[in-house]
């Protein structure tokens, strides 16, 4: 069993991947997936247990290249294929994920679609009798988007054991923040409406995402993870245009500043 | 057709344990026969289609065979986003199933009219088109469309359709059969279409016009080399849907005719780029949009009389 060091360790990694990668490429979408490093990280290095077939569903399919870099760490990807072929020409990581790369559990990209086809995965295990979970991880501009609540109502109906949802909430959608385009807060009590166990989290807190995403629990469970968009990088944290912002090889220095100083701090 | 395809259904959801049905809370009655000898693989999500198709992949995903089921524009149309990403461009083994094919569901109006639904599925790469012609053929198109690996959309018109095609036609995906093979013009059809093509050939033999009549069970993958034989030995095409003339059917065989270089004439018969806004039963719409067989029938007689090479006697 890893340390806490080790998991700092490994979402620093996992970090730097996705700068090393955002780049090469100059692409976007870079605060989007440094608001999600850290729940992937424990996800994968923690909760996920390969035995019982649990899987993970990346529903904000623009935070695609943390997903990449996750699995580049757990060994599924290889690191240097990830940065070399995100969002190149010719390259082999879309800036959306597909269903046919290794590890890539959901074709994603078109919002709103990941809750229900985690519940199809959920209520096939029950079926089946397999005690797997299936994770499925949203954004909360996101929630916007009706197919989730349709979703979200029929599994607090249907209730299948091993369906975990993970609302990533970094406060900010396409043209502002999320509390300024369409509030759905109390997040928690929505869900809790709707026949679901819930928990909030700072999302960039280790230890509380370990005890929340493995938590054991006989009904869906939505984690409500607390993050900061951009996390991790000083001049993109909780910056509205780190969803647009693209960075060209001599900014390397603003992007990578932030990183050495977790490094230290750990 | 539709009680043919739950009969099907029933059969499949016996003799593999992979195959669930789902419903977004339409079929009642229909689904008891499955629910019977299939415990716990039927599933109705609601008044909700996204989540029917969906899950459906989710399912899918997981290695079942999942039939998701609505009226054809609710499946199609109203959650053409899911069908396109979860299930056409993810590759998943998922069975779409339209009841209620062009006008048949009549006096219920546009909204539950499937006008568009050929063209939303057949554009979609990877996606299998499914339109039986009668109910024995819906019957075989299910079972064709579970051994099938991979996405496909299953076409179905109501209830009452005649019995029109040999049991001896089999069925196979991506092939078109040909029930008559006369000489003077080609009458192809797909769906419930057949119904008013094979009247309309009986029109015309009455006259001495001898059609080669081909029905398509499937739209896509398309029977091109049906198409272009037929259409080399006529001269002339008269291609008949229960759906807009526009990205169905006949643009499929408008696409092939053009691009084979055989010359034919074609006319396209179909909702004329129209909702069937007037109000009336099946039949009535179809002979008020003139796809009906009389108005078939003078489509062919109006390519003959523009072809070179038809005598009139």
């Amino acid at each position: 069993m890893s340390t806490g060091a080790d998991l700092r360790h490994e979402a620093d990694a996992a970090r730097r991947i996705v700068l090393e990668a955002a780049l090469a490429s100059g692409s976007c979408h870079i605060g989007s997936s440094l608001s999600i490093v850290d729940i992937l990280t424990v996800l994968y290095q923690r909760a996920l247990r390969a035995g019982a077939g649990d899987r993970f569903l990346l529903s904000k399919g623009h935070a695609a290249s943390a997903l990449y870099a996750v699995l580049a760490r757990t060994g599924v990807l290889d690191e240097a294929e990830v940065i070399a072929g995100y969002c190149r020409d010719g390259g082999t990581y879309a800036g959306h994920p597909e269903r046919h790369v290794p590890g890539v559990e959901l074709t994603a990209g078109s919002l709103g679609h990941g809750v229900a086809v985690a519940l199809g995965r959920a209520l096939a295990d029950r079926t089946d009798g397999r005690d797997a979970r299936t994770y499925c991880l949203v954004g909360d501009g996101e929630l916007d988007e009706g197919s989730v609540w349709e979703a979200v109502a029929l599994a607090g109906h249907l209730a299948p054991p091993g369906l975990r949802l993970i609302v990533d909430a970094n406060g900010f959608q396409g043209l502002g923040r999320v509390g300024e385009v369409l509030s759905l807060e109390p997040l928690g009590e929505k869900f809790r409406a709707f026949g679901w166990i819930v928990s909030e989290v700072d999302g960039h807190s280790h230890a509380a995402l370990e005890c929340a995403l493995g938590a054991p629990a006989r009904r869906p469970v939505a984690i409500v993870a607390r993050t900061v968009k951009g996390f991790g990088v000083p001049a993109l944290e909780g910056e509205f245009m780190s969803h647009y912002r693209s960075f060209r090889p001599h900014e390397r220095d603003i992007l990578f500043a932030g990183l050495d100083g977790l490094a230290e701090a750990a | 057709m539709r009680d043919a395809f739950f009969r099907a259904l029933a059969g499949l959801g016996a003799a593999d344990e992979r195959v669930w049905a789902l419903t977004g809370d339409l079929g009642l009655g229909l689904f008891e026969p499955f629910e019977a000898v299939a415990p716990g693989r039927y599933l109705n999500v609601g008044i909700a289609e996204q989540t029917l198709v969906g899950v459906a992949a989710g399912l899918a995903y997981a290695g079942k065979v999942p039939f998701a089921y609505s009226i054809a524009p609710f499946v199609t149309s109203r959650a053409h986003d899911q069908v396109r990403v979860d299930v056409a461009c993810a590759g998943a083994n998922v069975k779409l199933v339209g009841v209620g094919s062009g006008v048949s569901y009549g006096t219920l109006g546009p909204t539950h009219h499937a006008i568009d639904d050929i063209a939303l599925t057949r554009v979609l790469p990877g996606m299998t088109v499914l339109a039986p012609g009668d109910p024995a053929e819906a019957e075989r198109a299910a079972r064709a469309a579970y051994a099938h690996e991979g996405p496909v959309y299953l076409r179905l018109g109501k209830n009452g359709e005649p019995a029109l095609l040999p049991e001896a036609a089999g069925f196979r995906i991506g092939r078109a059969v040909e029930l008559r093979d006369g000489g003077d013009v080609t009458i192809a059809s797909t769906g419930t279409a057949l119904r008013e093509a094979t009247a309309a050939a009986d029109l015309l033999a009455g006259e001495g016009i001898d059609a080669t009549l081909l029905h398509f069970g499937t739209v896509k993958p398309f029977d091109a080399d049906a198409l272009i034989a037929a259409a080399a030995r006529t001269g002339a095409v008269v291609t008949v849907e229960e759906h807009s003339v526009v990205g169905g059917f006949g643009s499929a065989a408008a696409e092939v005719l053009a691009e084979s270089g055989v010359g034919a004439l074609l006319r396209r018969i179909g909702l004329p780029d129209t909702f069937a806004h007037a109000v009336g039963s099946r039949d009535y719409l179809v002979d008020r949009y003139g796809l009906a067989g009389p108005a078939v029938a003078d489509a062919a007689r109006g390519l003959l009389e523009r072809s070179p090479t038809w005598q009139t006697t």
